[in-house]
C-alpha cells in the first residue's frame, strides 16, 4: 500500500474533542436530512400510486392528486379480478416463476459441480463458452427464439414462457462453480472414502455448504422471472399467458386516462415482491452484495 | 486448484461420463436458447421476412440499408445520451448515500434496505407508476408543482425524464455495492490518512476511492450493460420510440422494427447485431481502462 501524502504543511492541527463533538452535530444533521430526503424520494412514488390504488374514479377526478382516499375503495382491486381477469396472470407468472426456479437451481448446481469438482477433457473450452454467453444481451436473442418458438409450433405456450430459461443460466453456474471450488476438498475426499458416490457428495455435502449461494440465486431467480417482460410481450398473444407484466401494460394501453385502475394493476404487480423483500429483507439484501464479488 | 487423488485413479476416465450427464441439460439449455440464436439472428439479418410472407435471402442488403439510413445512428446517438445521462449520476449518486450510511448512524441498516425496495420491482410495472405521476392532468408532479408540464410528450423534456427514472429505480442497488465496497476498507488505512492531516475530501479522493476501484469498475460495467439494453421502462413512459423519436433507444427501436407494426425481422436482426457488437466493444475498453488503474489487493 502506499501512504497518503502527508503534506504536513496543509493539515489542519487536530481540535479538542468537545469541539470535535460541536463541530460534527450540523454535519449529522446534514446527513440525517440527505438520507431522510432520499428515503422519502424512493417511497414517494410508492405511497401516492396506492393511495390512487384506493381512490374511486370520481373522486380521483374531483380531488388532488396528493390527497388521501377518503372513502378508502377497494374497487379498483375488485374490478381488475373481475371485469379484466387479472387471476390468471397472476397464476401465469406465479407457475412461470416457480418451474424456472426449480429447474434454474436444479440444472445450474449439476453444471456448476461438473465445473467445479469433476475432470473431463473440453471443461475448460466449454466453461468459456458459458462465461461468453453471459455476454449476450436479451435483445439479441429474442427475434431468433421468436422465430424459433413460432417454427415449431410453440408460439403462444406455456412452453415458450419456461423454455428459454429452466435448463439454467450461464450466471448461475458461474456464480455456483465459485462457491463449489471454496469447499475444501478434504471434506470430498472424505466422503468419497466413506463410500459416497458423485451423486451423494454433491446432494448431501457440497449442496448444503452453499445454502448462501443458493438462497442469493432464488432471490435473484425470483425477482427475474417475476418481473420478466420483454419475452413474454413479444412470444405472448391475447390473454391465455399473459405474464402479470404483460397483462399490466396491456391494461395501460388500453385504460390510459384511468389511473385508479391502473395503479390498482401496477400495486398488484409489484405487491407479492414487496412483501417477499419485507419478509426476507436481510437475506435480500446480503445476497445482492454477494454477487458483485468474486 | 489442487487436487489429492489416490494414485492409481484415473481421474479423468472416472469422472467423465458423470460430468458430462451432470452438465447436459445446462448444455442443452444454452446451446438451443443462447448460442443457436446467435447463429440464427446472423441468418435472419441476410433476410427479408415479415413474419408472414415467406423468406426471402437478400444478402447484405439489410446491412447496407441499416447502415446507410440515419435510423440505428440516431438510436445509438439517443441510447449514448441515455447512458451518460445515467451512469455518472447514477453512480455519484449511489456514492454519495454510501458515505453517508457507512457513518453507521442509527437507523443507517433500515435506510438502506428501503433504498433497495426499487430493485424488486417490476421495471416495468414501476415505469406505468412513473407515467402517472408525470401525467400532464391528474398526475402527481404537476399536482405538486401547480402547472400542466407536457413531461413526456415535449421532446426536450422527455429523455431526460425517463432517464431521471431509471436513476431513480437504480440508485440504490448501486448504493448497496458501495456500502459493502466501503465496508471492506480497513479502518485502519482511513484512520491513518485522517493521523496523517488527510481531510475528509483527500480521504475520498486519494483513499477510499482508489480502493473501491473494484466496486466501482463492477457498478460502472454492470451498469453500462444493463443501460445500453433499458427497455422495459422506456417502453412504458414512452410507446413508439417517444415524441419526434427523442427516447427511441436501441432495445426499444430493434423491438418495434421487428414486432411493433413493422414486422421487420431482417432490418431488426442487423440492429440486434450492431448492438451486441457495440457492447462488447464498450466492455472491452472499459476492462482495458480499469485494468490499468484499479487497485485489486488490499492484502
Amino acid at each position: 500500500m502506499t501512504s497518503p501524502d502527508p503534506r504536513p504543511d496543509r493539515s489542519l492541527p487536530v481540535p479538542p474533542a468537545w469541539e470535535r463533538a460541536r463541530r460534527r452535530l450540523p454535519s449529522t444533521i446534514v446527513v440525517y436530512v440527505v438520507l431522510l430526503a432520499g428515503a422519502l424520494l424512493t417511497l414517494a412514488p410508492f405511497v401516492l400510486s396506492l393511495m390512487t390504488a384506493l381512490k374511486t374514479t370520481g373522486q380521483f377526478a374531483s380531488t388532488p392528486a396528493l390527497s388521501l382516499p377518503n372513502p378508502v375503495t377497494g374497487d379498483n382491486f375488485a374490478r381488475l379480478f373481475a371485469e379484466h381477469g387479472f387471476t390468471s396472470p397472476i397464476a401465469v407468472t406465479a407457475q412461470v416463476v416457480a418451474v424456472v426456479l426449480v429447474g434454474q437451481l436444479f440444472f445450474s448446481i449439476l453444471a456448476a459441480f461438473a465445473f467445479a469438482r469433476l475432470e473431463f477433457i473440453g471443461r475448460d473450452v466449454v466453461f468459456w463458452i458459458y462465461l461468453a454467453t453471459m455476454m449476450v444481451p436479451q435483445v439479441v436473442t429474442v427475434i431468433p427464439l421468436y422465430v424459433m418458438f413460432t417454427e415449431i409450433g410453440l408460439r403462444n405456450t406455456f412452453w415458450a414462457l419456461i423454455l428459454p430459461f429452466m435448463f439454467g443460466s450461464p450466471y448461475a453456474v458461474f456464480l455456483l462453480r465459485e462457491y463449489f471450488r471454496g469447499i475444501p476438498e478434504d471434506l470430498v475426499a472424505a466422503a468419497r472414502i466413506d463410500g459416497a458416490s458423485t451423486w451423494q457428495i454433491l446432494w448431501l455435502i457440497i449442496v448444503p455448504l452453499s445454502r448462501p449461494i443458493i438462497a442469493t440465486l432464488t432471490v435473484i431467480t425470483v425477482v427475474t422471472h417475476w418481473n420478466n417482460f420483454m419475452w413474454p410481450l413479444i412470444i405472448t398473444t391475447g390473454p391465455d399467458w399473459q405474464v402479470i407484466t404483460v397483462a399490466t401494460a396491456a391494461l395501460q394501453g388500453q385504460y390510459n386516462a384511468n389511473w385508479t385502475l391502473v395503479m390498482a394493476a401496477t400495486t398488484l404487480a409489484m405487491a407479492p415482491l414487496l412483501i417477499l423483500f419485507a419478509a426476507f429483507q436481510r437475506t435480500i439484501v446480503n445476497s445482492i452484495s454477494l454477487t458483485g464479488f468474486k | 486448484m489442487t487436487r489429492t487423488r489416490r494414485s492409481g485413479s484415473p481421474s479423468r476416465s472416472r469422472d467423465a461420463p458423470a460430468a458430462w450427464l451432470f452438465l447436459a441439460p445446462s448444455l442443452a439449455g444454452v446451446t438451443a436458447f443462447l448460442v443457436l440464436p446467435i447463429l440464427v439472428v446472423i441468418w435472419l439479418s441476410l433476410n427479408k421476412w415479415d413474419l408472414l410472407a415467406p423468406m426471402t435471402f437478400v444478402g447484405v442488403d439489410n446491412w447496407i440499408d441499416v447502415l446507410t439510413t440515419p435510423t440505428l445512428g440516431h438510436s445509438m446517438l439517443i441510447t449514448v445520451t441515455f447512458v451518460v445521462m445515467v451512469i455518472p449520476m447514477q453512480t455519484a449518486l449511489g456514492l454519495l448515500m454510501a458515505l453517508l450510511l457507512s457513518r453507521g448512524l442509527p437507523g443507517s441498516g433500515l435506510l438502506r434496505v428501503i433504498y433497495v425496495i426499487p430493485w424488486v420491482c417490476a421495471p416495468l410495472a414501476l415505469g406505468v407508476v412513473w407515467k402517472w405521476i408525470f401525467a400532464p392532468y391528474g398526475g402527481a408532479l404537476n399536482a405538486v408543482l401547480g402547472g400542466n408540464v407536457e413531461w413526456l410528450s415535449n421532446p426536450d423534456l422527455a429523455l431526460p425524464v425517463v432517464a431521471a427514472v431509471s436513476i431513480w429505480s437504480q440508485v440504490g442497488y448501486v448504493t448497496l455495492f458501495f456500502v459493502a465496497g466501503l465496508a471492506g476498507i480497513p479502518p485502519q488505512i482511513t484512520e491513518a490518512a485522517a493521523i496523517d492531516g488527510a481531510g475528509p475530501w483527500q480521504s475520498l479522493w486519494r483513499v477510499q476511492l482508489p480502493l473501491l476501484g473494484p466496486t466501482l469498475f463492477f457498478v460502472l460495467v454492470t451498469g453500462v450493460i444493463s443501460s445500453f439494453q433499458a427497455f422495459d421502462q422506456i417502453y412504458a413512459l414512452t410507446p413508439n420510440g417517444g415524441p419526434q423519436g427523442a427516447t427511441d433507444v436501441i432495445a426499444t427501436r430493434i423491438y418495434f422494427q421487428a414486432f411493433g407494426g413493422a414486422f421487420d425481422i431482417g432490418r431488426a436482426s442487423v440492429m440486434a447485431i450492431v448492438l451486441f457488437i457495440v457492447l462488447i466493444i464498450v466492455t472491452v475498453l472499459q476492462q482495458r481502462f480499469f485494468a490499468k488503474r484499479v487497485v485489486y489487493d488490499l492484502s
